[in-house]
């Protein structure tokens, strides 16, 4: 630790919070994950003692080494540890990084606070700002659904595993279109079941199939609207397991690949290797073959891996809360929202954050 | 089956209307009989042995579900002394490929098991697909057990060869370019079996169940197909079944 921080952080949301994404068995959708995020890091940005805005962001990139991100493998708590660091370094020096349109608005700006060195003014700006990232994403999964009109009209449509954005989607556009739904059980997890039953019970005429026959109904189908777990850098996505041949067949025969999810989930990763070695997880055979077959497992290589990749150029669109982009825009996206500094929250030569 | 029945009532109406007809009946069964042992049995082992050619070691080969000629294929290119890998994928609500998971390790080949939707994650390791079919279509289309289109179109976009077993009598004058236009629909409750969840939702009068037998493959997913008369690429299936009309009639 070096010198000029009192590394003394509230510890106790701290370690609650680090608790709760090390714990593998609740059902987590993003969002929630995503406001308790952004409360832990108001937290700690309100009672930790820092005095300058540098030490301030030490003590976010230490907090994030502290959690246990590739083990909970939710990228979504780096994603807004990288947006409240933005908000920080842009306290600091405000023109600094992006000269954006932003730019010629800010010509007559009053003097940072930062220059004035009081630290209390520094301190509710970047509440502000964090507040502004709180409304933002409270606000994200409405700004998506309110586009469904423009995307759905009277047709079939085909989804993918479990999603609470494109489930609130489709029932916000079954409101004045009357289309029709398949849903895929999505396999091993049979997250698709639930999709199908909140479908149903919200109204829509939903039809089950099994995975396997993805190939022989989308020649039917018009659309296919997924969720995802997290956009890349590059506009591919890390999706579900089984998303990539979905898009491939779907390539084939020519249907749209939408994917609503919001900008939270944008990473700032790439793949890095074919092989999925840091990329992908494998989780417990369980649910494929039942320990009951224990004779099986012992003799049977079981793999079941978490998520797939699917390159961008097989995805049409992105319905994001800040309206709809095509998958080679986001490159232009990562570098608005997160500083290039942040993009490596693990990396020990953090000390040249200036 | 429709082949079969063709072939006996051809069988049939070449007989000598005079005959008795307790010679006529033995005419038929010793011709049933030889119809099995020629178009089933020996064709499987005429295929068996075309396909093992096909296998080299180090292979890590790629079946779907379980069908009896891939898993004998499998054991006869086993006992052959090939040294290769096998790839199980399932795909529910059947979940037959636990099956040839069981026959494959029984003998000694290493298998892995995966779930249809990760063909995509392990088709790297992948050097071939096998494939069994249900029935070859004029057109050449392949039509085998849901989830083999799904199958083909991955191994197809990552260049790996998709090899189709397939007996002649199998092959058939039927058209047809989709799967849903003419297919089987299995027990709709079988999707929802084994799903440890309560029952009520899924009664519900918005809520469809569809459960597809058969899938049609387009052939250009496909290298090649094995028959016990020759390998042949998908397009030539009217070739055969010329010369089967030819000695029909």
């Amino acid at each position: 630790l070096s010198s000029g921080i009192n590394a003394e952080w509230p510890l106790r949301p701290g370690e609650e919070f680090n608790t709760y994404l090390k714990n593998k068995t609740l059902r987590r959708p993003s969002y929630v994950i995503v406001t308790k995020t952004v409360a832990v890091l108001r937290e700690l940005v309100v009672s930790s003692t820092w005095h300058h805005p540098t030490d301030l962001i030490r003590i976010l990139k230490l907090y994030a080494r502290y959690l246990p991100l590739k083990q909970s493998n939710e990228t979504v708590v780096s994603n807004i540890v990288r947006r409240v660091l933005k908000i920080v370094r842009e306290e600091c020096s405000p023109t600094e990084g992006n000269a954006g349109l932003s730019v010629f608005f800010k010509k007559d700006s009053p003097k940072s606070s930062v220059e004035t060195g009081d630290q209390n003014e520094l301190k509710e700006n970047i509440c502000a700002g964090i507040e502004e990232l709180e409304r933002e994403v409270e606000n994200s999964k409405n700004s998506i659904i309110k586009m469904a009109l423009e995307h759905i009209t009277d047709e079939v449509i085909l989804t993918y595993g479990y999603s609470i954005t494109v489930r609130d989607f489709l029932l916000h556009g079954h409101r004045k279109r009357n289309f029709r739904l398949v849903v895929c059980e999505s396999g091993p997890s049979l997250k698709g079941h639930q999709m199908a039953r909140e479908c149903a019970e919200g109204g829509l005429d939903t039809t089950l199939i099994a995975d396997s026959a993805a190939f022989a109904m989308i020649h039917i189908v018009n659309k296919i609207i997924i969720g995802t777990h997290t956009i890349m850098a590059d506009g591919a996505l890390r999706a579900l397991n089984g998303t990539h041949q979905l898009a491939l067949a779907a390539k084939h025969y020519a249907v749209p690949v939408i994917v609503c999810a919001a900008l939270y989930k944008l990473s700032p990763t790439h793949l890095c290797s074919y092989d999925h070695d840091a990329f992908n997880k494998v989780i417990g055979p369980e649910m494929m073959v039942p320990f009951r077959n224990a004779n099986l497992h012992s003799r049977v290589l079981v793999s079941n891996p978490e998520f797939d990749y699917v390159p961008g150029d097989l995805v049409e669109l992105y319905i994001t809360n800040i309206g709809g982009h095509a998958p080679s825009y986001f490159y232009r996206i990562v570098s608005e929202l997160y500083h290039f500094k942040d993009f490596d929250l693990d990396s020990e030569t953090s000390h040249d954050d200036t | 089956m429709e082949n079969f029945i063709k072939h006996i009532k051809f069988f049939i109406s070449e007989r000598n209307p005079e005959d008795n007809q307790k010679d006529m009946k033995d005419g038929i069964m010793e011709e049933c009989d030889r119809y099995f042992k020629e178009s089933i049995y020996l064709a499987a082992e005429a295929i068996s042995e075309l396909a093992t050619k096909r296998i080299e070691d180090g292979d890590t080969i790629l079946i779907f579900n379980r069908s009896q000629l891939v898993v004998k294929i499998l054991l006869d290119a086993h006992n052959a002394g090939k040294k290769f890998r096998v790839m199980v994928t399932d795909s529910r609500p059947d979940l037959r490929g636990i099956l040839a998971c069981e026959r494959l390790t029984a003998a000694g080949i290493p298998v892995s098991y995966i779930y249809i939707n990760s063909v995509t994650y392990a088709m790297t390791e992948v050097t071939k697909v096998l494939l069994a079919a249900e029935a070859l279509l004029a057109n050449g289309y392949v039509i085998g057990p849901v989830g083999t289109g799904m199958i083909s179109l991955v191994a197809n976009t990552y260049n790996i060869p998709v090899i189709v077993c397939c007996e002649t009598y199998k092959f058939s004058e039927r058209v047809q370019t989709d799967s849903i236009l003419f297919n089987e629909l299995a027990d709709p409750c079988d999707i929802l079996s084994n799903v440890r969840s309560d029952v009520a939702w899924q009664n519900h009068p918005n809520l469809h169940l569809v459960n597809l037998v058969f899938d049609a493959t387009p052939p250009k997913f496909i290298s090649i197909v094995i028959t016990e008369v020759a390998e042949l690429p998908c397009s030539s299936a009217p070739v055969i079944l010329r010369k089967q009309l030819n000695t029909c009639y």
